[in-house]
């Protein structure tokens, strides 16, 4: 089996592709201090040809796989300025707890039907990603409601503690372990 | 590429853009509703984050879902061509825009400690993302498929790279691992420290299995740190 590119000519996919141009799937990877993050593959950008998915309404084909955008590597900046403006002030993380507040929950104070929707949702604290995907929203824009809502006071922020360099501490990780271990 | 209005990217929901733009500024003399932060009322509660890396087809979906409260669920972002005037949208019917997606699942560890697992977008080009996805992780699961072993080489690159915790799950299909997993460490290059595992990522309890390994390495490797 090894190295045998039969393997997998039954299933044709872009990685697939990929493997075959450069040596198979049992290509040792190469390994060092001095290795480049992997730029995309050269055959990557997709052909212009293909039509750019259109607004969020476009869904991934297959619910169990990722979407496959056809764009270039250069969508990346765009995104960038979208991030610099989405989280001007507060970072939320994909996984950032918000709950909602007493003055959330007072319906007359909110005035708009986006942080309505996120007020009833976030009676149960829940992360940004949960309120993105629950509310149809992009990850972009639910971080920019969010922000607004918690500048007002509207939601409150659940702050994750780190210890260093973004890793959670020591503590996080036991609770984390005696919780998995427990279910 | 002319990227010269950065707060017009991606500008839908423009009704709310004015108002978002004051209201997310910090101003302490702000006159408002008198700030409501009922600390006392509100669960301290707190969330981990695991992800999930691998190839395409490799299970990263099944993996978060065999394990997960709820049903994956998606979240989109959208990545917009700035360099089209995309503030008025009616004018720019043809707008190209894409998205990337990322399904997530959820695991209520006790009554204030939720744990989200992340799968990562598939692309190699999506690495913005990934960051977003690995800051603040306890560490990454690497799903590997013996039979399209480099898919996940990229995954093991960029873990390494961001110096994230992560072990490698290699997931039997079939039930049959057709390579042994010395194999895999070797074609794989990676560390003897960093645990090589088989799972199946449609079992749960193979899935808490594997997960717990991540955890008690990320623990291990925390405690080497501070050592």
């Amino acid at each position: 089996m090894n190295g045998s590119n039969g393997d997998y000519s039954d299933d044709q996919s872009f990685v697939d592709v990929v493997n075959t141009l450069s040596g198979g799937p049992w290509r040792t990877r190469r390994r060092g201090k001095s290795r480049q993050r992997q730029a995309p593959p050269p055959v990557a950008p997709a052909p212009a040809s293909q039509t750019p998915a259109s607004g969020h309404d476009e869904r991934p084909a297959e619910p169990e796989e990722w979407s496959e955008p056809a764009l270039g590597a250069s969508v990346a900046r765009p995104y960038t300025w979208t991030q610099g403006r989405t989280a001007p002030v507060i970072d939320l993380g994909v996984e950032t707890l918000v709950s909602t507040t007493e003055h959330g929950h007072d319906m007359a104070v909110l005035t708009c039907a986006e942080h309505r929707a996120v007020a009833e949702l976030c009676g149960d604290p829940r992360s940004v990603a949960e309120v993105a995907a629950l509310l149809s929203l992009p990850l972009g824009v639910a971080r920019v409601v969010l922000a607004d809502m918690a500048a007002i006071g509207l939601v409150v922020v659940h702050r994750n503690t780190y210890s260093s360099a973004d890793a959670p501490d020591m503590a996080l990780m036991e609770r984390v372990l005696s919780g998995l271990r427990r279910l | 590429m002319d990227f010269v209005d950065s707060d017009r990217a991606g500008g839908s929901w423009q009704s709310h853009g004015a108002a978002s733009a004051a209201a997310v500024r910090p101003d302490p003399v702000r006159s408002g509703p008198p700030l409501a932060r009922p600390v006392g009322t509100v669960p301290s509660a707190i969330s981990a984050k695991i992800v999930v890396g691998g190839g395409f087809g490799v299970g990263k979906t099944t993996f978060v879902g065999s394990v997960s409260e709820i049903a994956p669920l998606t979240t989109e972002a959208v990545l917009t061509d700035a360099s089209t005037n995309v503030d008025d949208l009616a004018a720019t019917p043809d707008k190209s825009t894409t998205t990337v997606a990322m399904d997530f699942g959820r695991l209520s560890l006790d009554s204030e400690l939720i744990l989200y697992l992340f799968g990562t977008p598939g692309q190699h080009r999506f690495w913005f993302m990934w960051d977003d996805l690995v800051r603040g992780a306890i560490g990454a699961v690497v799903l590997v498929d013996t039979r399209r072993l480099a898919d996940c080489f990229a995954a093991v690159d960029f873990f390494e790279d961001r110096g994230l915790p992560y072990i490698v799950g290699v997931n039997c299909f079939d039930g049959v691992l057709s390579h042994s997993l010395d194999d895999v460490r070797e074609a794989l290059a990676i560390d003897s420290a960093v645990p090589v595992i088989t799972c199946d990522a449609r079992e749960r309890e193979s899935t808490k299995k594997t997960l717990i390994a991540l955890v008690e390495h990320a623990m291990r490797r925390s405690a080497a740190a501070r050592a």
